[in-house]
């Protein structure tokens, strides 16, 4: 039995298990998780979708909204840009308040009146291309670099072996002519395979979820630029999270019975990450990952509460080649440990 | 090198945090059939997991013809347990499931096919093989067990009672191809709770009580070694009642009973030698005795003796 025969036996583990990594009927909610964001960026578009094609037809032209200048009345205005998309009223005391919506296609312009005196314009794109990249890689940062793909691969990573201990099936592959490091690798394999497939796809879905309802110009010029390498290195960042967290996660569950437990003890590490020394940073799947992302997030504003801005505080970013380096081998470390309990591993059914 | 042909428990102790599984086991277990014979929770389960090495013993070694189980990679290739819990992976057929683990072994497909099919027909399912084992019934699932365990052509095969569920014709079918193996000197290691069955199908037998080997050999040896029980013998003759008579005046003869249809006799003896003398004696003044046999030296017996029937599962 050599090493090339283990790898065969080790590839033909994970074909097996793959289908089970995909299709388990505990981790469902994993496809929720990775395919959240898109939904609520689809939203999105449907609104901004939406509010082209409603307001289209009520639409003031771009030079009428910049003739609009403070201290207008009301009057004067509805007369020169007709009636407005949206209009609400309201008083305070002796003081008569009045919120007008206009639009001129792209943009969405709201009037603040006071007394029926123009005292307040505030105008934004329907859809800012700009503004909403910002928001996908905040998105990409704090929630599903953090969150989705974190208990994602809790959800896929720990069914591997824990889930088989439930279902009374794990001997089968104990019970295999191959050395148990074997298995695990295939097993690790197949989860690496799916959760990449399955984060992978989110990840690309989110990011064509914010393109498709942006300035087909602005799109063209961004896939001419900056964009195919925007995409690979997101793809790039959630792939690697699969492999670190994978790895975690499959040695945790074969080291302890509760998911939960190693699940805290490593979101906390994972976000407190930013505040440890350099060495203890290392030690940190988010830490390499983060610092593969291709656009910074939004940074963390400085009213938001302590606990919150600890939890969120990035680590000092790492080189892509540091960081490809740093995965590889917080990764290698952790499959260490869980081949040496895998070695020790016993089926005893009758406890869980 | 040689192999050693045996498999061979030296000092086992397993326990399952504070629970006892085994305790201090000893055991070298020929080739041939030998039946596990213990009530529930006794520790059957666990020689047979500590054999596969699902288990590990805390104390002692066990090795199985020579290999550790320790090394599943050398131990699978001359092992197939048959688990009394259901492995197969969800959505997978009874065919696939046990070609999986053949291709596992090395075996190119064509001929990791070639012996799924002959091990599937083996034990009766070719039709079924098609077939999700997630829709077999209990004694279809206790077959695609056993032709997975057996599929390699093992040289040891542990088996977890391994006659549950099936229908007469393949427990007998069954039987027959275990006596097949044990005939090439492979190890067929069962447990199973059907007392008749096992007294019917085994070589040796090994009791087991509360983790403890009670008692283990072949069931004839075993019998004999137990002392503090009467032998019985059922003796057919004509004239039952006499001969009964004069047996009862022998002085190692403690229990004689008549059978109900007046040509039998139910004789416990202390003494084997002296009853047999005692028998031909009786033959020489003309009574014509038809035939002799233990009444128990069967695993039922034995385990009524050194168990209980308190504890039979």
């Amino acid at each position: 039995m050599n090493l090339a025969f283990r790898l065969r036996q080790a590839l033909l583990i994970a074909r097996l298990e793959v289908r089970r990594a995909f299709f388990s009927k505990r981790g469902f909610w994993v496809y929720g998780l990775a395919l959240f964001p898109m939904l609520i960026f689809l939203g999105h578009g449907l609104e901004v979708k939406w509010k082209r094609e409603a307001w289209s037809k009520s639409a003031a032209s771009r030079a009428q909204l910049d003739t609009i200048a403070e201290g207008q009345t009301l009057d004067e205005i509805e007369r020169r840009l007709g009636r407005p998309i949206r209009r609400h009223h309201w008083e305070d005391g002796e003081r008569e308040h009045d919120s007008w919506l206009y639009s001129d296609g792209t943009r969405q312009v709201r009037l603040r009146f006071t007394n029926r005196v123009l005292t307040g314009i505030q105008s934004r794109q329907i859809a800012n291309f700009d503004e909403d990249r910002t928001v996908l890689a905040t998105v990409f940062q704090y929630f599903y670099l953090r969150l989705a793909i974190f208990f994602g691969c809790l959800g896929i990573f720990m069914n591997l072996f824990r889930g088989e201990m439930l279902d009374k099936t794990l001997h089968y592959w104990l019970l295999a002519p191959a050395r148990r490091e074997t298995v695990m690798i295939g097993k690790y394999l197949a989860g690496v395979a799916a959760s990449m497939v399955i984060f992978g796809l989110g990840t690309a879905a989110c990011f064509f979820a914010v393109m498709w309802y942006q300035n087909p110009v602005e799109v063209d010029a961004y896939w001419g630029g900056a964009g195919p390498a925007h995409l690979f290195w997101y793809i790039a960042a959630a792939a690697l999270a699969c492999i670190g967290y994978g790895s975690v996660f499959l040695a945790a569950g074969l080291l302890v019975r509760n998911p939960i437990i190693p699940a805290v003890v490593l979101l906390l590490w994972e976000s407190i990450n930013g505040f440890l020394p350099a060495m203890l940073q290392r030690l940190s799947v988010l830490h390499y990952v983060q610092s593969l992302c291709p656009v910074p997030a939004v940074p963390i504003d400085d009213d938001i509460p302590a606990v919150a801005k600890l939890l969120l505080a990035p680590a000092e970013s790492a080189s892509a080649s540091f960081a490809l380096a740093g995965v590889a081998g917080v990764t290698l470390l952790v499959l260490y440990a869980a081949a040496r309990a895998i070695r020790r591993t016993e089926i005893d059914y009758g406890t869980e | 090198m040689m192999r050693d042909p045996e498999v061979v428990f030296d000092g086992v102790s397993k326990f399952y945090g504070e629970v006892l599984g085994v305790n201090r086991v000893s055991l070298n277990v020929p080739p041939g059939i030998t039946a596990l014979v213990g009530p529930n929770g006794s520790g059957k389960t666990t020689l047979m997991n500590l054999m596969a090495g699902l288990i590990f013993p805390e104390r002692g070694t066990v090795s199985v013809r020579g290999i550790s189980p320790r090394d599943p990679e050398k131990l699978m290739r001359v092992l197939g347990y048959a688990t009394q819990y259901d492995a197969a992976p969800r959505g997978v057929t009874g065919f696939d499931f046990v070609l999986t683990g053949l291709l596992l072994y090395g075996h190119t497909r064509a001929e990791a096919e070639r012996l799924a099919w002959r091990a599937i027909e083996r034990v009766n399912l070719r039709e079924a093989a098609g077939r999700k084992v997630a829709a077999y019934s209990k004694g279809m699932r206790q077959r695609i067990r056993l032709a997975q365990a057996m599929a390699h052509d093992p040289e040891v095969v542990v088996l977890d009672e391994p006659l549950n569920g099936l229908d007469p014709l393949v427990r007998a079918e069954t039987i027959s191809l275990f006596r097949e193996w044990a005939a090439e000197e492979r190890h067929v290691i069962l447990s199973s709770h059907v007392l008749q069955e096992v007294d019917v199908i085994s070589d040796q037998v090994i009791l087991i009580s509360n983790g403890m080997i009670v008692a283990e050999g072949e069931i004839r040896n075993v019998r004999s070694e137990i002392s503090e029980h009467p032998s019985q013998f059922l003796v057919r003759c004509r004239d039952a009642s006499r001969v009964a008579a004069m047996l009862f005046g022998e002085p190692h003869v403690t229990e004689v009973r008549l059978q109900d249809d007046g040509a039998g006799l139910l004789v416990s003896t202390r003494s084997r030698d002296e009853f047999a003398q005692a028998l031909g004696r009786i033959a020489v003044q003309s009574h014509e005795i038809e035939g002799v046999i233990p009444a128990d030296e069967n695993v039922d017996s034995l385990y009524g003796y050194l168990i209980g029937s308190g504890g039979r599962s």
